[in-house]
């Protein structure tokens, strides 16, 4: 199974989902509240996501190798190798 | 603070403010109610009532382009969604906010590139 690493946001009601979204499917996840992190963190968090995609916005979900950003359980499904009924 | 009477007020003020952008609040009046509670207690917490799924950095010029309602920092990434990064608004046409797709900055921007235009940001 592919490792799954999320950065969040705890006021974002996406990430919600997101975080939802795995666990419903017991895929185990890490992640990361950006903004219940330590400044320090956030500045290495926001120079990561700068790097990969730009903005700061949230949910930024990696699956394995690849990035997804928002919410889009759609592309979940397909790089999990999940059908659209499970 | 009380957050319902700021809720309120925030609601009245940015309709005002999304009106003649194009824009109206999400008919989704669970997901506005939430955003917009999570909104009062960032302004609480921080001065502005920031987006709820943008995260701010140390500095305050990009965290001012994240103040809601932040349509107009953002506006072709946001027409092209119909909707903004969050969700608390969308396009008045908008019936069925949840067929509406978060597509990410990096997406858009190849998209308008490929099509020969786009917005600086």
């Amino acid at each position: 199974m592919k490792s799954v690493f999320m950065y969040t946001l705890s006021t974002c009601p996406w990430c919600k989902k997101t975080k939802k979204y795995f666990t419903d499917h017991d895929i185990p996840f890490q992640y990361v509240d950006y903004d219940l992190a330590t400044v320090p963190e956030q500045e290495k968090i926001e120079q990561e996501m700068k790097k990969r995609s730009g903005p700061l916005s949230f949910p930024w979900v990696l699956i394995g190798d690849d990035l997804v950003v928002g919410w889009n359980p759609a592309k979940y499904d397909e790089l999990m190798g999940l059908s659209k009924t499970s | 603070m009380d957050v319902e009477a700021r809720k309120r007020s925030l609601r009245y003020f940015f309709a005002k403010v999304v009106e003649p952008l194009g824009y109206k609040f999400t008919p989704d009046d669970e997901l506005a109610d939430f955003l917009l509670e999570q909104e009062s207690n960032l302004e609480a917490a921080h001065g502005s009532p920031f987006c709820p799924c943008q995260g701010r950095t140390q500095n305050r010029e990009e965290n001012m382009k994240i103040v809601c309602p932040c349509i107009p920092f953002h506006r072709d990434h946001f027409d092209h969604m119909k909707r903004c990064w969050c969700g608390l608004f969308v396009h008045k046409d908008v019936t069925e906010p949840d067929r509406l797709p978060q597509i990410p900055y990096d997406e858009f921007r190849k998209a308008k590139d490929a099509g020969g235009s786009g917005e600086s940001r």
